[in-house]
């Protein structure tokens, strides 16, 4: 398919290069929107790769939620970024050379890679038949039967992450007043209003 | 549509019941106002661990999976569990006062360190590498949070953050090196990636699977600060607040030790070969390291920081003596000496870092070795409990401490490495300096002032039980041995 | 060449074809959504509104256009070009490529997609960029704040409405847009439809709409009283024709998801003979134009919240309900064996 090949390679370098400006952008809340670029383009190939939901998904929770916050927050931020970047020249040649290393490593293993035999088959067990099920129900079934494990004990470490952000950051300032709806609404005209009737030229 | 059957939860009880005991914990420590709230968090908290290990005790019943493989339970798993939870409901009672008197105390301490436990238990527990990470991210999660839980302090917060960062550096080489491992076998699975590599015993492995399990190593070492994965230690432990540093000494060192233990033996048992020269490699630089670095310390903190440095680099002998090829009963003398070494490290441990709390002046924590002196005229006490867990430490008979050491070198021996255990013993000799430099500043070097008392209940029993432990083990030492031969034997089965 | 014409340029020509029987409907319905908007409110407000170009003021929506397109195009000399003019942009064409999976009749929908609500949700949650990159590349504080304010403002009731949708999905069953409306399809017409079976769910539906399309009583982005208009202050001419055509096209997208889930999409009130004499689409541009006017309504009547208020409104009252309501719903369908195959 001529359309799939085009849209693959239109989505694939699209991310590359924005991965690349994310690092090398100058302004942060640029960088930040071709973080987003990128993510989008991520989602295109997944739906080139026929897993429609989690394209949706990566959408709905990194672009429309987590991506977000991070836009707020380095929006907000008052750093000069020209000034951190002052070391960089400096330590250019190390980074390099230990990226160069980690490279040569990764070439070695990955240019004589064996696979065992039958690990396709040892990975695939647990899947549903992919003509089957549509991938939506196939990720349902494997993730609340075979992972349930997996997948409460991810929801405990976000308990944890949030506990952790509130501990760390939350401060109770005295001398707050808040509003307390469920007060405002039990009290008791009768309570709190008293009508009087004034006689002209005495007041109370 | 074809469903897959639901799990059986009754190998998971304690984990189950851990996971709720912190929610509803959570949720009476923010929906009660009163002023005690956070003593009663804390009490109910100790409580949940401690009824943890006989609930640990009574479900499992020899070897147990569930959850499609991703958890075990056995012997093994029971007995590092039992040192986690009592490890980590020490911390909790030693912690108390600490943070009431640094005004530090909320309701979150505990649920973290339940919550922390509960992550070290699914460690322990883990029979998959997914479920095995899962752990180790739940774990290290809730610690990174209490290092920095006086967050005032910049140091807390500096020791917060430096773990946060390399925790998470270590946990993405733990990743790279798992995923290197699944794309050869093409599961996560312990017992299928025991079968993979038992049908390619033999052959040489490939490269590829070596690097995975490098990497993997390096990631666990870092979890129990082996070298060269230290760097973190001594300032993480200098700057979390002290019962922090206690709990961080002994519950998660224990719990990645144990996962060390399983990942090392079970699925990658057939390629020993390949890791023990690794495994024998770190030992040694830990050892040397904790001997020679402790020496200048003056801060105790720092000193116990390189000091369990030194302490786990003796426990991984007996994981190198479990790699041995020579045979399947030198394997088990190898672990078994791991086991009990940490049962000892732990009680060792606890009784120390309490004795540190007590270091307290006119209401402010000390943490300078110099502070101890004239402690034995001061308070005598206190001096001869520091001196017998010291020596204990340094592994003077007949304290608990030489056992460990004692069993741990046999194993060495026995599986012909005889280089590390010479070593080793050096290392210890060396080590011994600056446990009984201390000994002589509470003896010898002349008194300023006293430390504060009142010591509190609490305080007073855990040291009189970790003390009591260490100077009479030799006595009746059957629990933690056949413990350990239990556990032991869950690892290989016949 | 016969061969290049029937395999490629036939059916892009023909998708070309479809998009523009889309769009070209909508941008209509949004120029005359701005006119009944005004009428609307002027019929509550006891005056006339605009009645002076063309018959009844129809020709208004027109001239404003032309207004706004012959305008000059300024740009703030300290604003973020790139992204000050990517804004508008992107606020408008999302508002547009959402309509790709909406179904306005049986089988009349450009891309019948498995995943037709989440890629809804989905593009509805892109809709902040556009407002914050508006907000920040200002480079003015008004703007700064309405564009923060917003952001806040969407992720949070966000959160509420894909919760509704879950308990829409665990009664449906699939994730798409067609299915959802032919699962409303039942002997009791329009008390088939899920508002009535998950009333308070379509109450919170529709409120967190408002919210997300910023307007009353959740305008706070762009109130004028503090933020002289918010997000869009600085914007002129086409630019800002582009937020105001996104916006009001936001509108009918929130009213069509909302006619979808909860009243029947396409279907008519009851399944007997008049009523289904009148065509599918126009049932569903009824629905639309019923969710449009209660739009108006809401703006007619209640005053503007708080900020603070607002988000009480979304973390502490709709996020705890709807939550509940999944676990309800989910019990209800398991425990009376409702559960779609």
């Amino acid at each position: 398919m001529i359309l799939q090949a085009i849209a693959f390679w239109v989505f694939a370098s699209i991310t590359v290069a924005a991965a690349v400006m994310v690092i090398s952008a100058k302004n942060p809340v640029h960088s930040v929107l071709f973080l987003i670029l990128a993510f989008f383009n991520a989602a295109g190939l997944f739906v080139l790769l026929g897993a429609e939901f989690l394209a949706m998904i990566l959408i709905v929770v990194y672009v429309g939620a987590v991506a977000v916050l991070f836009l707020f927050v380095v929006m907000m931020l008052d750093i000069n970024f020209a000034e951190l970047r002052q070391g960089f020249l400096q330590y250019l040649p190390i980074g390099l050379l230990v990226g160069l290393v980690l490279l040569v490593e990764l070439a070695v293993v990955v240019g004589g890679w064996v696979i065992s035999t039958d690990a396709t088959a040892r990975a695939t067990a647990k899947m549903p038949a992919v003509d089957q099920v549509p991938n939506t129900d196939a990720l349902g079934q494997l993730i609340f039967t075979h992972y349930l494990y997996l997948f409460q004990g991810a929801g405990l470490v976000l308990l944890v992450a949030m506990i952790g952000a509130i501990v760390l950051t939350h401060r109770s300032r005295p001398g707050v007043r808040k509003q307390n709806i469920s007060d405002q609404l039990a009290r008791d005209p009768k309570e709190t209003i008293e009508i009087r009737k004034v006689q002209s030229g005495s007041g109370i | 549509m074809p469903v897959a059957a639901f799990p059986d939860l009754i190998p998971a009880i304690p984990e189950i019941y851990l996971a709720v005991s912190a929610m509803i914990l959570l949720m009476l420590g923010v929906y009660s106002t009163g002023k005690q709230t956070v003593r009663t968090v804390s009490y109910l908290s100790t409580a949940a661990l401690f009824f943890a290990i006989p609930l640990t005790v009574m479900v499992t019943d020899g070897r147990m999976v569930t959850f499609g493989g991703l958890f075990v339970t056995d012997s093994f798993a029971v007995y590092a569990k039992i040192l986690v939870l009592v490890s980590a409901g020490a911390a909790i009672v030693m912690a108390q006062d600490y943070l009431e008197r640094q005004d530090i105390a909320r309701f979150e301490f505990p649920v973290l360190v339940v919550l922390a436990s509960l992550g070290m238990l699914m460690m322990i527990s883990a029979n998959d590498l997914m479920s095995l990470y899962l752990g180790l991210e739940l774990q290290s999660l809730a610690l990174y949070v209490i290092a920095s839980f006086q967050r005032d302090s910049i140091r807390s917060a500096e020791a917060g953050l430096k773990y946060f960062v390399l925790g998470a550096l270590a946990s993405g080489i733990l990743l790279y090196g798992m995923s290197l491992i699944y794309g050869f076998a093409g599961t996560t699975n312990f017992d299928s990636l025991a079968e993979v590599f038992k049908a390619v015993n033999g052959t040489e492995p490939h490269l590829g699977v070596i690097v995975g399990i490098v990497f993997i190593i390096a990631g666990l070492a870092f979890k129990v600060s082996a070298v060269p994965f230290h760097m973190w230690t001594p300032d993480v432990y200098e700057g979390a607040p002290t019962p922090v540093t206690a709990l961080f000494a002994v519950a998660p060192k224990i719990a990645a030790m144990a996962l060390f233990a399983r990942v090392l033996v079970g699925p990658f048992g057939d390629l020993a070969g390949e890791w023990q020269q690794i495994i024998i490699f770190i030992s040694i630089a830990s050892m040397a390291l904790g001997a020679f670095a402790a020496i200048n310390q003056n801060n105790i903190k720092r000193l116990m920081a390189y000091s369990s440095i030194g302490h786990m680099g003796y426990a991984l002998i007996g994981l190198a003596a479990a790699g041995s090829a020579v045979s399947a009963e030198v394997r088990a003398a190898g672990i078994q000496g791991l086991l009990i070494y940490l049962a000892i490290y732990m009680f060792m441990n606890i009784g120390t870092f309490a004795c540190i709390l007590l270091m307290r002046r006119q209401g402010r924590m000390l943490e300078g070795i110099d502070d101890l002196a004239g402690l034995s005229k001061s308070n005598p006490v206190m001096a001869m409990v520091l001196a017998v867990f010291m020596f204990s430490m340094a592994g003077i008979p007949p304290l608990a401490g030489f056992f460990g050491k004692f069993y741990i070198f046999a194993a060495a021996i026995e599986a012909d490495l005889f280089a590390l255990a010479i070593i080793g013993v050096l290392a210890s000799v060396v080590a011994a300096f600056y446990y009984l430099r201390i000994i002589k500043v509470m003896y010898f070097d002349s008194s300023e002032e006293e430390f504060d008392r009142p010591v509190s209940r609490d305080m007073k029993s855990i040291l009189v039980i970790t003390g009591v432990v260490v100077i009479l083990f030799f006595i009746y030492p059957d629990p933690v041995l056949n413990g350990a031969e239990l556990a032991t034997s869950a690892l290989f089965p016949q | 060449m016969a061969e290049f014409w029937t395999a490629y340029l036939w059916p892009l020509l023909w998708i070309v074809i479809k998009i523009l029987a889309i769009v070209v409907p909508l941008l209509l319905a949004v120029a005359y959504l701005t006119l009944a908007e005004r009428k609307v409110l002027s019929a509550m407000q006891m005056r006339r509104g605009p009645n002076v170009v063309g018959p009844f003021g129809l020709l208004q929506p027109i001239a404003d256009g032309m207004k706004l397109f012959f305008k000059e195009t300024i740009i703030p000399s300290g604003a973020n070009r790139g992204v000050f003019i990517l804004a508008p942009m992107l606020t408008f064409s999302l508002a547009l490529i959402a309509w790709a999976v909406i179904p306005v009749g049986a089988g009349l929908v450009l891309s019948d997609l498995n995943v037709g609500i989440l890629y809804l949700f989905a593009i509805s949650s892109l809709g902040v960029y556009g407002v914050l990159m508006a907000g920040w590349a200002s480079n003015s504080k008004y703007a700064f704040l309405g564009g923060l304010r917003s952001a806040a403002q969407m992720v949070s009731y966000e959160v509420s409405m894909g919760f509704v949708i879950i308990t829409v999905l665990l009664v449906v069953g699939s994730l798409n847009l067609s299915d959802i409306v032919m699962a409303q399809k039942g002997s009791f017409g329009m008390f088939n439809w899920f508002w009535l079976p998950l009333l308070p769910m379509a109450v919170i539906f529709f409120i967190s709409t408002l919210a997300e399309t910023n307007r009353h009583p959740f305008d706070l982005p762009e109130a004028e009283a503090e933020l002289v208009s918010g997000y869009n202050v600085e914007y002129s001419a086409m630019t800002f024709a582009l937020f105001f055509l996104g916006e009001y096209a936001n509108m009918i997208l929130m009213s069509a998801m909302t006619s979808i889930l909860f009243l029947g999409g396409w279907l008519p009130p009851f399944d007997i003979a008049p009523f289904t004499w009148i065509p599918g689409p126009i049932w569903f541009a009824l629905k639309i134009a019923f969710c449009l006017f209660i739009f108006i309504w809401v703006r007619g009547t209640f005053p503007r919240y708080r900020y603070d208020q607002l988000m009480r409104l979304g973390w502490k009252v709709f996020l705890p309900i709807s939550l509940a309501a999944v676990v309800i719903v989910a019990g209800f369908l398991v425990t009376f064996d409702l559960v779609p195959a």
